[in-house]
């Protein structure tokens, strides 16, 4: 097992290597770049550009520029430098990602709360007009664009007067201390993001539940319990509930990085405090080693949880293991 | 103690008290016809603010949203009148001009402090404009506005509180970058090449991450705490140096917030919600928010026409990649048959909802500097459009393009912004216009903050942009003079090698009068001749075209109910909303 | 031959069951004929994509009446006149109920090209004035016809591009699977790599890529080649593991002993018999597209004017004006909804089709 994990990890060196390498050059390709802005502005003389240029070593050739990055992190844990924002790269992601785990997390167990009970039920009665409506409102979830969910959320509040329309916190609660008040006026804005991002998780997950729940249903080990007797709900419960769910473990620690770059939309119209806007605006300005760090740590995330799903199956099914 | 003695202890003691409050404060008033009226002090205001400030320190970064941001934490020597736009002391207390306009004096207001306390003083004038704003390598900086006459300005400390200023010939502009905010020499010192630092390093002064209260300033307000990426709080310099006509200290709000915000819907949203006092927003949002208000919500929507807000042009370029193009746009005939082609009225009535008005040539018209040039905008007409272009020999072709010389069809593309509640509609409607007349237009849309740099690379046919206005001419040469680094339309001027001359043998005759027209401005002393000297380069620039101007957009804000004197009176620029005047009601 | 004689009887039987799925009917029913409404989109629309009427910009949608006078009469609309309010400058649309204009068939009206040929025949249209059954938008265009000549692009994109990634990931994961070793062992980690790599954020830099100068449809086949880009790793790693467990069955080895060449082994044998499981796999990859070409548009870096998308008309009704002022402009969001459901009931009562068949 833990040859297994180690190889894993080696494996991972060069495969981020080779993620940001393509990242790096996918950002190249885009058209214009950082100096834009100061072009922009005429007071500034071409010279001033040419100086700044210098200045942020953008006018070396572009494997050059890379493989400084890649030494920079490497030596000095120096992820590089955002022009757009005039610090280093480290310190401005490390703002940001307190709230955007928050946020992913909160998102995950709400749709867990909401997909399982409902998954389970759409597995026990999968005919019946109750079975046909959850299928329909989660499938609708699914279907609506993120944005335009938000943003009919965001009128909805507007149209019966309430103020919470956006951000984490209303402004006199944003650097308040912790205490019930502020609790609560996180809660009254968190359910618009919540339930714009979450909807469409859900119906995949009350799939998913439902596909593993009639598979371990139909297992022999149930007829078993069944024909010794054991009551309909302690079956359910007891027996197939906790088998059905084991393997969905494993897909909720696949599922966090992509949350990342899925709240990206909904993070923007309802202005979150996350990533999300962070890694789009620096996509448009070409900023170049925010984005490819973003995306380094997001394919990384990607590639964790990826091993931990592997590692949670193999402990699950002893078959494997010996394979 | 002897009776004498008290006596003129007590004299001393009252003028130590009544002295320093009147000579050294500058008494706000004149603006009762604009409403502003006495205010209450107390109170908070929360304003938007677009995204993040990319930095603390002004001179560091172009970033508007800093600037919005430093309008409230610094001065410069001068500033503008609310109401007149002119120049008038600010920093400065008073200042002189030499006959010939090359040295200026200026004598610096007394007991000023900086927000920790310390007195403002000459030293930190020249600091200012020798180690930052005059420094080629800060990013914020303009080192090119202080390089007059191929030499460098001379800044020279007189006495504590009088700093001159010795130009190589006259320019009377320069009265305008007086304007720029003045920055504390004693924290700002480690970072300046006087303080032992390299040029570059001054751009590293006061990150984001730096201590709010070491980022000090002699402004109305001063920084308290930052929450990354959400707000942005400010309180009440009790030492600021402003007061009322009837003698209380400005400002009279005691805390002001910024929230960032970035969507422009959120930004409204948070104001209907109450949540944000005051919001500059478009034409477009204007009847959502009016009605609103005529409902019975507690805000007011107020319009006024703007002198700063950037009025849409399109531009034709001259050096086309497409030689027939190029040739074709040229053409003084082709610009004027197409202007006859542009609906201004519906774009001023559908795009900003009636909110902006008919534009003027580089300079707006509400601007002290404007010339009258209407009469030169023609009228919409296509019939005359059409007529013109039959005219030109452009015979209209089989499938209701027209036909260039060489027999291909007239086609060409125009690159706008997508990203906007303007650009777009604009684009369509004149589209549409155009095509009616046998004119093909591809539309080419882009991200607008790449809209400048795809005029100056010389990669589009036409193109949809917007400059803003300044309330001196002067200021904004490099788009309008012939050569320019910003004038886009016609590179072919632009001088061979940056700072030398421009190319002469490229430009129209009507291109080197403009030129020498802006020498002439530039150097002109007298402001009636100066006005003369602009006035004729309105009117060659409406009468020649070399961009076809569109509208002047109104700048339309609204603000809740609970304040009061609130004037809208520069424009669009936010910070220009003299919040030291708002109070809560 | 057990499997000649099978294959008949497999897929009438397949035909069977999906019957009795009713989502997976109606799915089907609603998704031939959207893409028939898309195919004969210009027939259909009253209007051309880009005409304008500069008179009625944001006008409401105009009702059809069939009533007149007590009576049922030919189905007509009134004319709308727009005026503004002073103050508020909200437009305000007034019917003249004095003039009712009835709605004619096969009108004549813009030219347009439909299969190769040039007609000029609209399915209803009214003379003398304008019919709007969804209203206009900023510049007056009529919202029916953008729609529905946009719902070309929104539903092709998904097409071709589903197309264009299966292309790619059956001979690249086929290949994959069937040879293993070293070729697999490397296919496997470039997969992994590409996978790695989070959606969005590289589907947002790809697209910033496509210069802005290409015409629209240039920049429409650019929209769907990143969207393709980005999808055939996932459909690669699924085909290569499907073609592995059926490696070493009995028809492969039988078509090796004959010694059929590899690749036609892979097209002409091992993928007829996944085609179940590809249709399935398919279908729901589709609205992954539709969404993905809905986002990019949303944030402008789509198809541009004056093309139109779904996507793209949204971004109109993207505004607190539009929510409160203009909500008909909404309607293509309720078109996207309605597609992304459809192959999503499809793709499920087919793969449970395909389930029951393999069980």
């Amino acid at each position: 097992m833990l040859r297994f994990v180690i190889r894993r990890v080696l494996l991972m060196v060069p495969a981020l290597l080779v993620v940001s390498a393509i990242v790096f050059a996918v950002i190249q390709l885009q058209p214009g770049g950082f100096l834009t802005q100061y072009l922009e502005d005429p007071r500034f003389s071409p010279q001033t550009v040419e100086t700044i240029k210098r200045q942020f070593g953008l006018d070396r050739p572009l494997h050059v520029q890379y493989l400084r990055w890649i030494q920079g992190i490497v030596t000095r844990g120096d992820f590089g430098y955002s022009f757009l924002n005039g610090r280093p790269v480290a310190g401005l992601i490390w703002e940001r990602v307190g709230w955007t785990v928050f946020l992913a997390l909160v998102t995950i167990a709400c749709t867990w709360v909401i997909a399982i009970p409902l998954g389970i039920y759409t597995a026990v009665r999968p005919r019946g007009a109750a079975a046909t409506a959850v299928n329909l409102v989660s499938y609708l979830g699914q279907a609506m664009p993120d944005f335009l969910l938000a943003l009919l959320l965001i009128a909805f509040v507007l149209s019966r007067g309430g103020a919470n329309v956006g951000g984490l916190f209303s402004p006199q609660y944003i650097d308040a201390p912790w205490g019930w008040a502020r609790v609560r006026d996180m809660l009254a804005h968190l359910w618009i993001p919540i339930a714009a991002i979450s909807l469409e998780g859900v119906a995949a997950l009350m799939r998913q539940m439902r596909a593993q729940l009639l598979d371990v249903l139909g297992a022999d080990y149930i007829r078993t319990a069944h024909a010794k007797g054991v009551a309909e709900q302690r079956v359910l419960w007891k027996h197939a509930v906790r088998n059905a769910v084991n393997p969905l473990i494993s897909l909720a620690g696949l599922s966090l990085p992509g949350l990342i770059s899925s709240t990206i939309l909904v993070s923007i119209v309802l202005n979150l405090p996350t990533i999300g806007p962070f890694l789009y605006d620096s996509l448009l300005n070409k900023d170049q080693y925010v984005v490819t760090t973003l995306l380094l740590i997001s394919s990384l995330l990607l590639m964790v949880g990826n091993l931990l799903a592997d590692l949670a199956l193999l402990w699950v099914d002893p078959r494997i293991r010996y394979q | 103690m002897t009776r004498r003695i008290k006596v003129w202890i007590v004299i001393g003691v009252v003028v130590g008290l009544v002295a320093p409050a009147s000579a050294a404060d500058k008494l706000v008033r004149g603006y009762d016809s604009l409403g502003v009226a006495p205010g209450k002090a107390g109170g908070r205001l929360t304003v938007i603010l677009g995204d993040s400030p990319q930095s603390f320190f002004y001179y560091g970064v172009i970033d508007s949203n800093l600037q919005a941001l430093a309008a409230h934490l610094y001065d410069g020597l001068v500033e503008y009148n609310y109401r007149t736009y002119e120049l008038e002391p600010a920093l400065a207390e008073k200042w002189t001009i030499s006959r010939d306009g090359r040295v200026y004096t200026f004598n610096l207001r007394r007991n000023v402090k900086w927000h920790d306390g310390r007195d403002f003083t000459a030293d930190d004038v020249i600091f200012t404009f020798d180690q930052i704003v005059a420094n080629p390598e800060a990013r914020g900086g303009d080192a090119n506005a202080f390089m007059v006459g191929g030499q460098r300005v001379k800044f020279e400390k007189v006495d504590t509180y009088t700093v001159r200023l010795t130009l190589a010939k006259a320019a009377p502009a320069m009265l305008q970058y007086m304007r720029l905010y003045m920055m504390p020499k004693h924290k700002l010192l480690p970072f300046s090449v006087e303080g032992g630092a390299k040029p570059a390093d001054i751009n590293t002064a006061w990150p984001t991450t730096a201590e709010p209260r070491e980022v000090i300033g002699t402004g109305p307000f001063r920084l308290q705490s930052y929450v990354t990426g959400q707000k942005i709080t400010l309180v009440r310099n009790p030492t600021y140096w402003k007061t009322d006509a009837s003698g209380t200290r400005l400002p009279y709000l005691a805390q002001l917030e910024m929230l960032i915000v970035r969507d422009p819907e959120q930004q409204v949203a948070q104001f209907l919600a109450g949540n944000v006092g005051q919001l500059n927003i478009s034409g477009a949002q204007f009847p959502e928010l009016r009605s609103r208000q005529q409902a019975g919500a507690p805000f007011k929507v107020v319009s006024a026409r703007a002198l700063f807000g950037s009025p849409p042009h399109l531009a034709f370029n001259f050096d086309a990649r497409n030689p027939d193009l190029a040739r074709l746009f040229s053409d003084l005939r082709w610009r004027q048959a197409m202007q006859m082609a542009i609906n201004r009225q519906r774009i001023i009535d559908d795009i900003y909802n009636g909110l902006a008005e008919l534009p003027g040539h580089g300079v707006a018209p509400i601007s002290s500097w404007y010339f009258d040039t209407k009469s030169h905008l023609g009228k919409f007409d296509l019939q005359a459009a059409g007529r013109a272009l039959d005219e030109m020999g452009l015979r209209m072709g089989p499938d209701g393009v027209r036909l260039l010389p060489n027999g291909r069809p007239l086609e060409f593309t125009v690159t706008y912004g997508t990203d906007s509640a303007v650009w777009p509609p604009m684009a369509t409607i004149i589209q549409n216009d155009f095509k009616s007349i046998g004119v093909r237009v591809n539309l080419v849309g882009i991200l607008s903050r790449t809209l400048l740099s795809t005029g100056l690379s010389g990669n589009y046919e036409a193109l949809l942009l917007a400059f803003g206005d300044q309330p001196d001419p002067e200021l904004r040469k490099p788009i309008w003079q012939p050569g320019g680094a910003l004038y886009y339309w016609h590179r072919a001027t632009q001088p061979a090698t940056p700072g030398g001359e421009p190319n002469f043998a490229a430009m129209q005759p009507w291109e080197r009068q403009i030129y020498d027209l802006w020498e002439l401005g530039g150097t002109t002393v007298s402001r009636p001749q100066r006005k003369a000297v602009y006035d004729k380069w309105q009117v060659l620039f409406a009468q020649n075209l070399p961009v076809i101007m569109i509208a002047k957009p109104t700048a339309v804000g609204a603000i809740h109910n609970r304040y009061g004197n609130y004037i809208y009176s520069l424009g669009v620029i936010p910070g220009f909303n003299p919040v030291p005047l708002l109070y809560q009601k | 031959m057990r499997q000649g004689a099978a294959v008949p009887r497999r897929s009438s039987l397949a035909w069977r069951r999906f019957r009795r799925s009713v989502p997976g009917v109606i799915s089907a029913a609603v998704l031939l004929l959207l893409y028939a409404v898309a195919l004969l989109a210009p027939f259909l629309a009253p209007y051309s994509l880009v005409e304008q009427h500069p008179a009625l910009t944001y006008q409401p949608p105009q009702r059809i009446h069939i009533i007149r006078e007590g009576r049922l009469a030919r189905p007509y609309v009134y004319p709308m006149a727009k005026t503004r309010d002073p103050v508020t400058f909200v437009s305000r649309f007034t019917a003249d109920t004095s003039r009712p204009l009835p709605i004619r068939f096969f009108v004549r009206g813009d030219s347009y090209a439909l299969l190769g040929l040039r007609l000029d025949r609209h399915l209803f249209g009214v003379d003398g004035g304008t019919v709007f059954l969804l209203g206009t938008d900023a510049v007056g265009r009529c919202v029916l016809s953008r729609l529905l000549v946009g719902s070309r692009v929104s539903l092709t994109v998904g097409i071709v591009g589903v197309a264009i990634s299966f292309a790619i990931g059956i001979v690249l994961g086929g290949l994959s699977g069937y040879y293993a070793g070293v070729l697999d062992t490397l296919l496997q980690r470039v997969i992994e790599i590409l996978l790695s790599i989070p959606r969005l954020p590289i589907l947002l830099a790809l697209a910033t890529v496509i210069p802005a100068s290409w015409p629209s449809t240039r920049v429409y086949l650019g929209i769907v080649a990143v969207l393709s880009l980005i999808g055939w790793a996932g459909l690669a790693r699924v085909i290569r593991g499907q073609v592995m467990a059926v490696r070493h069955l009995e028809y492969v080895t039988a078509a090796r002993a004959i010694g059929l060449r590899d690749m036609r082994i892979i097209l002409r044998h091992i993928m007829p018999n996944l085609s179940s499981y590809l249709i399935v796999t398919a279908t729901l990859a589709l609205p992954g597209y539709i969404l993905g070409e809905s986002a990019l548009s949303f944030l402008g870096l789509g198809v541009k004017e004056p093309m139109a998308s779904w996507g793209l008309l949204l971004r109109d009704a993207q505004s607190f004006n539009a929510l409160h002022l203009y909500p008909w402009l909404l309607a293509p969001g309720a078109l996207i909804v309605i597609s992304v459901m459809a192959f999503n009931f499809l793709g499920d009562s087919l793969r449970d089709v395909a389930d029951i068949q393999s069980s």
